[in-house]
């Protein structure tokens, strides 16, 4: 009777739209990234060159990339060390109050909704040096104004703190749930035998969340690696490449300066930095199978 | 004392409202103020008199109205063909009965959630040139529907897959073939979830920065992010009149936001986990 249902022409016609884009633009641009990796191509004459392992050795040898690389791991570092402080300790509070739990949510997730460009431009008006926002509420206390986005010094710091503006919330709103789907009576039982406040969110509700906090650092390292709109539009990797991301170190070099073939080169490296830091994380931290059953 | 331990969280959540609010505030203000000497005496208030210009003189320099229909029509268009495509495979790999291949096509797709897909911007690039679509809008709308296949069909296979089977046996009883329970059947029962992915998509799509900044290089293609960000590069000295090109690019996000928040925050917070 299930021979509609069993006829491959049609389950091949039905397959066939999704699956050409899908090898199209995601399993061919691999296999092209490591070929070209390999190579010299400028990305538009008629003869690829062959460059062996030149690419990565350049690559490996350049200064400018491993400030790159170092600007990778500053997202890493701020998300994961100031960051999930941040929301771990919101999401319990937003958890435990009674009223304008909805407004509060509602609120903190609106920036990560924006657009990435526009928060961008949002922010370099904030760090306006004369009449930005920043400077003005540092004056009210006397402080004298700070180049935010072009002093190498604050550069980064600048938009490590545009990216943890637009995320932090939407994370939260992620920790969020999972507190608020923990049964009640776990909370209650602990209120009965005379556990504070302060205990029972760190001694029940913590332990319990830790989880979703993981989910929580493996999506701001994702995100980290990712990181390349918000540089490109607040300081272009300037002042003088000290905010670059291998991103955008490998955007320059591909499509700015036609060096297609070490473009591509940094994109497996981008590829294998990623793989290698979330393994890391998941030997090192994650606890892993862990399985909360209520 | 017990009052003052209640107000306490809300005094740190206010705190936290104001750091996210008043960004959007400052900005608000300080585009209906006459120029940036205005914005400099008087950064925090509402200005004395309203300059309503501003908002005149942007769209028109700004080019506000085309960058914004660009951006509405790749976005619906793209997201729509997404989810077309997507709940066509969903339905064969989860409701058609091919054996071993349902299960192989549908992790090969999952792989593609793994991928970091700003490290394939370059082989994409490429791709569009090569089909002679760069400087298009066909450079920007196929790669976006490529690019959420992935997603969209793990979203739309769970759902199909919590569907009873009882439901398409019926529908082979009265006679119908694949294609008439994909479209009369599944796909009906099936919209909820697609509202969810559409959202997701299309806000990702809105927002995509740097294939439209790279891909498109005519003016009058240039999707609102992007001619944003053009828009702050030549009139960077005039920072009231770039408020209000910023309130324009925002207030339909908000806009929308506050219709459609529950299933926004759903559909968005799905999307990251199940990626």
């Amino acid at each position: 009777m299930n021979k509609a249902l069993r006829n491959p022409l049609v389950f091949i016609l039905f397959v066939i739209p999704a699956l050409v884009l899908f090898i199209m633009f995601f399993i061919y641009p691999i296999f092209s990234s490591l070929y070209y990796s390999f190579t010299s191509w400028n990305g538009v004459s008629d003869t690829v060159k062959y460059a062996g392992l030149d690419n990565f050795k350049k690559a490996l040898g350049d200064e400018r990339f491993w400030v790159s690389v170092k600007n990778n791991g500053w997202f890493i570092l701020f998300s994961v060390c100031i960051q999930v402080p941040l929301i771990v300790f919101f999401s319990l509070l937003i958890a435990n109050v009674k009223k304008l739990k909805g407004l509060y949510k509602t609120a903190v997730f609106m920036p990560s909704i924006m657009s990435t460009a526009v928060i961008g431009i949002l922010w370099g008006f904030i760090y306006e040096p004369n009449i930005g926002l920043f400077n003005k509420v540092l004056g009210l206390v006397g402080i004298e104004p700070v180049y935010w986005l072009s002093d190498e010094r604050f550069a980064m710091l600048s938009i490590l703190i545009t990216n943890a503006w637009q995320w932090t919330g939407f994370y939260i709103v992620m920790v969020l749930a999972a507190i608020l789907s923990i049964p009640g009576e776990l909370d209650e039982a602990a209120a009965i035998d005379g556990a504070t406040g302060f205990q029972r969110a760190t001694r029940i509700t913590l332990p319990l969340i830790v989880p979703i906090i993981s989910v929580v650092i493996m999506l701001s390292i994702a995100g980290a690696m990712k990181a390349a709109d918000i540089v490109i539009v607040m300081t272009k990797g300037g002042p003088a490449g000290s905010t670059e991301v291998m991103a955008t170190y490998m955007i320059k070099y591909a499509i700015t300066n036609f060096k297609y073939g070490y473009g591509n080169t940094i994109a497996v490296l981008i590829f294998m930095f990623t793989l290698v830091v979330t393994a890391l994380y998941q030997l090192l931290f994650a606890r892993r199978n862990e399985r909360i059953e209520y | 004392m017990p009052r003052l331990k209640k107000s306490l969280p809300h005094v740190a959540l206010l705190g936290y409202l104001i750091v996210v609010l008043f960004p959007f505030l400052f900005v608000l203000f300080s585009s209906v103020k006459k120029d940036n000497n205005a914005i400099a005496l008087n950064p925090f208030g509402i200005p004395k008199t309203f300059e309503f210009s501003n908002y005149v003189e942007a769209w028109v320099n700004a080019k506000i109205s085309t960058y914004f229909f660009n951006s509405l029509y790749i976005s619906i268009l793209s997201s729509v063909v997404s989810i077309l495509l997507a709940s066509m495979f969903a339905f064969a790999v989860t409701r058609m009965r091919q054996g071993k291949w349902n299960k192989i096509l549908f992790s090969l797709v999952l792989i593609g959630m793994l991928i970091p897909n700003n490290a394939l911007m370059l082989p994409i690039y490429t791709i569009v040139r090569k089909l002679h679509i760069l400087n298009t809008h066909w450079a920007l709308i196929i790669p976006y529907i490529a690019n959420a296949i992935p997603f969209t069909i793990i979203i739309l296979a769970a759902f199909m897959r919590s569907l009873p089977s009882e439901i398409e046996e019926a529908a082979v009883m009265d006679g119908l073939k694949a294609p008439g329970i994909f479209a009369r059947i599944i796909v009906p029962l099936t919209v909820p979830a697609m509202v969810t992915v559409f959202i997701v998509n299309f806000l990702g799509n809105w927002n995509e920065f740097l294939l439209a900044n790279y891909f498109l290089s005519n003016d009058e293609l240039r999707t609102l992010p992007v001619g944003m960000v053009q828009f702050r590069d030549q009139y960077q000295m005039n920072y009231a009149q770039m408020s209000a090109g910023i309130v324009y690019s925002v207030v339909p996000v908000i806009v929308i936001y506050a219709i459609l928040q529950e299933k926004i925050i759903e559909g968005v917070t799905a999307g990251s986990v199940k990626g």
